[in-house]
């Protein structure tokens, strides 16, 4: 699978190698169950959310590899849901401007699902591509991504169509792999190296390597199979090119009920909008924060003109960027089939089974 | 037009059947969790032009058909009400029928547990049999008197880290019924009353404002809490809220469109002690 480092890291050292990291002063990021200060008075246990951690024990290990998937992507800690952009200062005939550090502590982040580490490569592009964005890759410099392969986790999950997979290694710099008595450790980049390096004692060779990575193998092949999933995305993407007014998208847009959860939980969404926010009568901030096409007021003009005036037209522009407009750009599609969206919809939209209903109109050649 | 249930790749999901050869699609159990209501806000103009509208609705989304009657967005003989009686929805809709189709007493959700609307009385057909009882508990009622109980500094504590999980994807006012309005109050800018950012003061505003535009309104049917990816509890607030209201002047949310709400009604004997 690589070409870097393969090593083994057991069970009982993953306590005291996230709790080194956290005493050398790197900020961890994890899986842990998140909710309420009173889970009893909110009526609710929690639900497994990537999130600082202080504690290793914080670490929703045993909920990651019994099936279970943090909510929210991983992305908010690259572009979060808000964040400033600068502050202003409005003195007698001048504005004075404040722009934000784009320097960023430290940053592990431990038990990352393959689909979210490899939306952040998949965003690299865009974020890079017409303006460089500087907050987005001070961010990414600063983190180390460690992937943990997944076992699967239901049915939604379509990672395996879009060439990746459950024990995909893009956009990790170090990728675990659960085998008997702990994880094999492969390092996938330099920077994974220099983790691995970094805590040398608790990565150990392997006693019977060639076992191991067979266990491994076995691990992943089990969890393939269990989210295999396949699509035709050429037949897909030519049917988009040919299909802008079908009916289709006024029958799928029928139980929309247009909010933006979908694309709050999705790895790979990463619209936003800037406002401006007073903070008192000469002062404010700049902020940047997560937007949706899903919303009417995403297009609206000033004057009034929304190009975009139904949900039909919305739920459209979701598909099309994903599997046409980013494809044709960037030569690849914006999904990493993670299947939040699905899980997430409060109306039962499936994007796993939309896509089926495309496929299967572009097999019979026409449209709805 | 029948807007009914139908097993979905993820279990019961909303359906639109406009060919009578569709019917067989149609399903209730205890997993119909949503609040078909919603697809009758004037908001859903789309809609329209498929047909007349005929809903299935539970005892709780009949109360919010019945607010958008009160409040003249909708006419009521422009919309056929397929009345389901129902044992309530589960807390926690398993995709697969099989899993929890029967719900069993302790997985209904909280706000089911002492349902007294299970038969709806705005219908203009009646279906299924009338099921077993609730069980009758308060956990709904025993939470929302915990949380009464604390001190003010408990309270901005777990509404503090509540609301530090929005972002601000307007789930709730989107699956909402009773969220009518063509213009949010939050969607405005010139001038801007609330912030859209999802920081503390931003969430703060906004979710206070929702709540507030919701008393005496709310049908209680649980959709802002269950489409909240965040889980974060407003069916605390709105319970409060409805409790309030009650005390306050006797009102109960009522599926009866006849029956005025305090906000649109005065009366001389009104409490107006808190006005200053």
């Amino acid at each position: 699978m690589s070409g870097g480092k393969s090593s083994m890291l057991r069970a009982d050292g993953v306590a005291g190698l996230v709790a080194d990291w956290l005493t050398s002063g790197k900020r961890v990021i994890a899986p842990a169950v998140t909710g309420a200060v009173d889970a009893a008075v909110a009526g609710a246990s929690g639900y497994l959310a990537y999130r600082p951690i202080s504690r290793p024990e914080e670490i929703g290990l045993k909920r990651l590899l019994g099936g279970d998937m943090p909510r929210f992507s991983a992305k908010e800690f690259f572009l979060p849901p808000t964040e400033p952009l600068l502050q202003w200062r409005q003195k007698k005939n001048d504005v004075e401007l404040a722009e934000v550090s784009a320097e960023f502590e430290s940053t592990v982040l431990f038990g990352v699902k393959p689909c979210d580490a490899a939306a952040l490569e998949l965003l690299d592009k865009v974020m890079g591509w017409d303006y460089r964005d500087e907050l987005w890759f001070g961010r990414r410099q600063a983190a180390t991504v460690v992937a943990l392969a997944c076992p699967g986790v239901d049915d939604s999950c379509f990672c395996t169509a879009l060439g990746m997979g459950p024990d995909g290694a893009r956009g990790a710099d170090l990728l675990l792999t659960p085998v008997e008595g702990g994880y094999l450790a492969e390092t996938l980049t330099a920077k994974g190296e220099a983790l691995m390096d970094s805590s040398g004692k608790y990565f150990t060779v392997a006693e019977s390597g060639e076992a191991v990575s067979q266990e491994a193998r076995g691990f992943r092949e089990k969890a393939r199979r269990r989210v295999e999933k396949n699509f035709h995305f050429d037949q897909i993407s030519g049917w988009l090119g040919g299909h802008f007014s079908d009916a289709f998208w006024d029958r799928l847009a029928l139980r929309c009920h247009g909010c933006g959860a979908c694309a709050a939980v999705c790895p790979t969404c990463h619209c936003f909008d800037i406002v401006d926010e007073p903070d008192g009568v000469d002062s404010g901030t700049r902020r940047r924060n997560w937007d949706t096409c899903q919303s009417a007021r995403f297009t609206l003009h000033g004057s009034g003109h929304n190009p975009r005036h139904s949900q039909s037209a919305r739920c459209r522009q979701r598909v099309l960027h994903k599997f046409s407009v980013f494809p044709a750009r960037f030569h690849e599609i914006l999904c990493t089939g993670c299947g939040r969206c699905a899980r997430c919809c409060p109306a039962g939209m499936d994007l796993p089974d939309n896509l089926r209903q495309i496929e299967k109109l572009a097999a019979e050649g026409k449209g709805l | 037009m029948v807007i009914g249930y139908e097993e979905g790749p993820r279990g019961a999901r909303p359906v639109f059947i406009t060919d009578p050869a569709q019917v067989g699609r149609l399903i209730f159990d205890a997993r119909c969790v949503q609040n078909l209501a919603a697809y009758l806000s004037p908001r859903r103009a789309h809609l329209v032009p498929l047909g007349r509208r005929a809903v299935v609705v539970k005892g709780c989304d009949a109360r919010a058909v019945a607010g958008l009657i009160r409040e003249s967005q909708l006419k009521r003989e422009d919309v056929c009400l397929i009345g389901v009686r129902c044992g309530g929805v589960s807390a926690h809709p398993a995709p697969h029928p099989e899993e929890n189709a029967r719900s069993p007493a302790g997985t209904i959700a909280d706000r089911c547990a002492e349902c007294d609307c299970r038969e709806p009385k705005l219908a203009d057909h009646l279906v299924g049999e009338l099921p077993l009882a609730p069980p009758g508990v308060k956990r709904a009622q025993e939470r929302i008197a915990k949380l009464s109980s604390m001190s003010h500094a408990e309270r901005w504590n777990f509404w503090r880290n509540e609301l530090s999980r929005c972002v601000r994807c307007h789930a709730c006012r989107e699956v909402c019924p009773l969220c009518f309005c063509e213009r949010c109050i939050a969607d405005k800018t010139q001038p801007q009353w609330i912030e859209s950012s999802p920081h503390a003061r931003g969430n703060l505003a906004w979710q206070m404002t929702r709540m507030l535009h919701q008393a005496g309104r709310c049908a209680g049917c649980g959709e802002c809490e269950r489409a909240c990816p965040a889980q974060i509890p407003f069916g605390l607030i709105a319970g409060k809220i409805t409790q309030m209201l009650q005390e306050r002047y006797g009102y109960q949310v009522s599926d009866n469109p006849d029956v005025p709400a305090p906000i649109g009604t005065y009366r001389l004997d009104d409490q107006q002690e808190f006005i200053l």
